[in-house]
């Protein structure tokens, strides 16, 4: 009996052996036929197969760990998708290395109480020859904030005017404050003078969005190259899910002798291990070295800040010691952050005495060079921490600082387990109080941190725009961020003074001045500025990194 | 016979019915929000559950799903907001399936030819490099096989494509690094089969009455031991050729295994649940053909199922 049931599977495998000896070559390239001749595959003259094919056609292949998630401008929310995004849309402005540039607007004119923008429209292009107009921009911005849409990144446009009810659907969208008054005439107003704003405008949440092509394909929109329309320096020319999204320039971009590339291959490669093995083959133009590995590249690498910027949400709502400002501040000179970054990543990570990202955009410069700042001591200073936390434990009617019990809270992967380790070693430490780890999901952390339902939390926050703001903004009273209960007047009303005034002087000194209460207050902890080892092809130029919303920038790139 | 297969095919449906039901559930009662990240807000959240109709009762998106389900439609993907699972399951499933079945047909071949020869050559060294082989593949971990045949075939030697899928020379590292462990296996359960076998009196019988040495081998102890061999061969087809995380992730292969870990990760409910039907299904299905097969081939059990 049991010998049939044997067979039985036998003849199933034998079938299905014959299956795939019949599809086997299709199974290869499971979409398409065979290409990618120039690909030294079966390793005939590597050197020389290779040569050639770069002369005469100028292809950058980087990777990424995962697939793009979407190219829809307005459903993308993640670095990936703005990074392609910037390449194969243009919005009225497009940046540069964070310095503003004219875009699709040729020119443009800003209202005297600076609330009230007016943008000039040159003759561009689709890649469908269709000409850009402004009415793409008007769909486009009312798309972002429309509820229908369910936009995840609706935030990035609540400077428009009226966003936030477009949003929550209390109005109508077409009391967006954004009007076509003409094919190339548009006009964009705010609810409050924002001069990082012209900056935001790159970002390809603001890119013009043909609405016929929305319409037509639905859900399916920007699933595949095919139902796409683009505007930017490349078009979207094959896109193999999980596999790879291969851009090629656009001869129809209005700037199309600038661009020096003839394509951009992105391939997904889950391992970065593997993506640096690659790189050494000479199949990657561009790696980012795993921490691990970074002290063998020494001398090769090149260094970046990302923008991701990691600190510790303290809860303040009354429903833990933390409400107590003396042993925030405790906690926050008690941190020997220098030997944390050295500890969790060999000194990669940058330690940061301070909550502000110092690259953002100050008046002329950088921010952190303009005002430089450590509101605590890099390598700790226990002394005063000690005060810090007599004063608390006499506050809060403790005798013996073991009685102090906090929870850290932090994503269960091995990275954040050994930095909330290190952290819980120096503070039980030096300050004889308890820690206790708790280490769930990421998406769960995200969640319990939304609900203010933790004590400490590891965490951090990323720029949307070149302007201490970006971080700032984050810990007003009634900011939706506000997730540590935070809530100082003083504080609030420097906010609200650099959000009102037109005076970039007034403004920067009023979010300093912010930036210094917060820090006084110990409302969170500062930890580390992330930075990224890169290793390129040293043949590549003009291959750059940003920290705002994108990772690399490759529009101008080139091989020599 | 017809009511059998229509008896086989209704016991199949209800299993993936009851599946489906059972991971709905599940992916539910994961812990965490699928739309939370760094810069969410209540209302953007808002909008975000109604557009995907998770503003109305669970038993509802229930019903809904199963709705679609029958009509063979998995949803659209909650972190590729424009990717229908279908078309996800049909991009990523012929990577899987090539992979594992070149890995499959090598683990096998290699692995029985592997397991007899060292049966044939008992306690002498070629047995024991068999064995040693064998030992190696149970014992490493597959992505240690795969990190190391990069290193040397694709780095240091440069004989072969350090990763991804697009010609057969690509098909080569990974094939090995996921088949080495069934091929170890397969071997060990040949050679005991095989050295099993050689005591058995039918075997002696055969001997005396004067086969060839060769012809023993083949049509008496092979024959026979090969039967267990198939058995533990089930479960590993299905794994096989459904994906796996480590090796697709190590040689960047766009198949199946990425979606199982990023989709839990990501908690994308759709994908979860897509991912786990179109398993689910497969492993049914498998499993129905084999019993209707079973029951062409042997006339008792169709007949005592009716």
């Amino acid at each position: 009996m049991k010998g049939k049931k044997l067979l039985a599977w036998m003849l199933i495998i034998i079938l299905a052996f014959s299956v795939v000896g019949c599809t086997t070559p299709g199974s290869e390239e499971p979409e398409e036929p065979a290409e990618e001749p120039e690909e030294p595959a079966e390793g005939e003259e590597p050197e020389e197969g290779e040569e050639p094919a770069e002369e005469s056609e100028k292809i950058l292949t980087y990777s990424l760990t995962a697939d793009v998630p979407t190219l829809d401008q307005h459903l993308a929310n993640s670095i990936p998708s703005a990074t392609v995004g910037h390449q194969i849309f243009e919005g009225l402005i497009r940046t540069y290395q964070g310095e503003v540039r004219p875009g699709i607007a040729e020119d443009w004119e800003m209202s005297e109480d600076g609330t009230t923008y007016t943008f000039y429209l040159r003759d561009a292009q689709w890649s469908d020859g269709e000409p850009v107009t402004a009415q793409d921009f008007e769909y486009s911005f009312r798309r972002l904030l429309d509820p229908e849409t369910a936009s995840g990144y609706a935030f990035i446009g609540m400077a428009l005017k009226n966003a936030n009810a477009v949003n929550k659907g209390e109005v109508p969208v077409e009391d967006l404050g954004v009007t076509a008054i003409d094919e190339k005439t548009l006009e964009v107003e705010l609810e409050n003078p924002a001069g990082y704003f012209l900056s935001m405008l790159s970002m390809m949440q603001f890119a013009p969005t043909r609405q016929d092509y929305v319409e037509e394909f639905g859900k399916d929109y920007a699933a595949t190259a095919e139902n796409n329309v683009y505007n930017g320096p490349f078009v979207v020319k094959e896109w193999r899910h999980e596999d790879r999204l291969i851009l090629e320039k656009n001869p129809n971009y209005w700037d199309a002798d600038s661009i020096n590339l003839d394509e951009v291959h992105i391939i997904v490669v889950p391992d970065q291990m593997t993506a640096l093995a690659m790189f050494e083959d000479g199949e990657l133009d561009m790696v980012e070295v795993p921490a691990e590995v970074v002290s063998q590249y020494d001398d090769q690498v090149e260094y970046y800040y990302n923008g991701a910027n990691d600190f510790i949400k303290l809860q303040m709502d009354g429903s833990s010691p933390l409400e107590n400002k003396d042993l925030r501040l405790a906690l926050n000179y008690a941190l020997d952050r220098q030997e944390f970054i050295m500890l969790s990543t060999g000194g990669l990570y940058d330690p940061n005495p301070r909550y502000v990202l110092p690259q953002v955009n100050g008046v002329d410069g950088e921010y952190g060079d303009e005002y430089p700042y450590a509101a605590y001591p890099v390598e700790g200073d226990v002394d005063t921490a000690l005060e810090h936390l007599d004063a608390a434990m006499e506050a809060l009617g403790v005798s013996d600082p073991s009685e102090i019990e906090l929870e850290l809270l932090t994503t269960d992967v091995e990275r954040t387990r050994k930095e909330a380790e290190i952290i819980q070693d120096d503070l039980e430490s030096k300050l004889g109080i308890k820690i206790d780890i708790r280490q769930v999901p990421y998406r769960q952390r995200l969640d319990m941190e939304g609900a203010k339902d933790f004590e400490m939390v590891v965490t951090g926050w990323a720029p949307d725009y070149s302007d201490p703001m970006t971080y700032l903004e984050l810990w007003t009273t009634d900011s939706g961020y506000n997730h540590g209960s935070y809530s100082n007047p003083e504080y609030d009303a420097k906010i609200e003074l650099a959000r009102t005034s037109t005076d970039q002087q007034e403004r920067m000194d009023a979010m300093f001045e912010a930036e210094k209460i917060l820090l006084e207050d110990g409302a969170i902890i500062p930890l580390q500025l992330r930075r990224i080892a890169m290793l390129t092809n040293p043949d590549l130029v003009g291959f750059e990194s940003y920290f705002v919303g994108l990772s690399y920038e490759y529009t101008y790139a080139d091989f020599e | 016979m017809k009511k059998y297969i229509i008896k086989r095919v209704f016991i199949s449906l209800i299993t993936i019915l009851v599946l489906v039901s059972v991971v709905f559930a599940l992916v539910r009662l994961i812990p965490g929000d699928p739309f939370a990240s760094e810069k969410m807000t209540p209302e953007i959240k808002a909008n975000l559950e109604r557009y995907y109709g998770f503003d109305k009762p669970l038993i509802v998106q229930y019903f809904t799903y199963l709705k679609n389900l029958v009509t063979g439609n998995l949803g659209y993907s909650m972190f590729y907001p424009n990717l229908r699972v279908n078309d996800i399951i049909a991009s990523a499933f012929p990577y899987s399936f090539d992979l594992g079945m070149r890995a499959l047909s090598m683990a096998i071949s290699f692995g029985l030819i592997l397991g007899i020869v060292a049966a044939l050559n008992r306690g002498k060294v070629l047995d024991f490099t068999c064995v040693l082989i064998a030992i190696i593949g149970t014992s490493m971990p597959d992505f240690i096989i795969g990190a190391t045949l990069q290193y040397f075939f694709g780095i240091k030697w440069g004989l072969l494509p350090v990763a991804q899928y697009k010609g057969i020379s690509y098909t080569i590292l990974p094939s090995i690094a996921l088949g080495f462990y069934t091929l170890a296996l397969v071997s060990r359960v040949m050679r005991a089969n095989m050295i099993e076998t050689i005591q058995q009196d039918y075997i002696k019988t055969a001997k005396s009455k004067g086969i060839s040495k060769l012809r023993v081998i083949i049509k008496h102890q092979i024959r026979n031991a090969i039967m267990p061999v198939i058995t533990i061969l089930g479960p590993i087809v299905a794994a096989l050729l459904t994906g796996t995380f480590v090796i697709e992730s190590i040689f960047a292969i766009p198949g199946m295994g990425r979606h199982y870990v990023q989709s839990i990760q990501n908690l994308d409910y759709t994908i979860i649940l897509g991912m786990t039907v179109f398993y689910g299904s497969f492993l049914v299905v498998a499993n129905m053909i084999v019993d209707l097969l079973y029951g062409i081939v042997d006339p008792r059990i169709r007949v005592s199922g009716e």
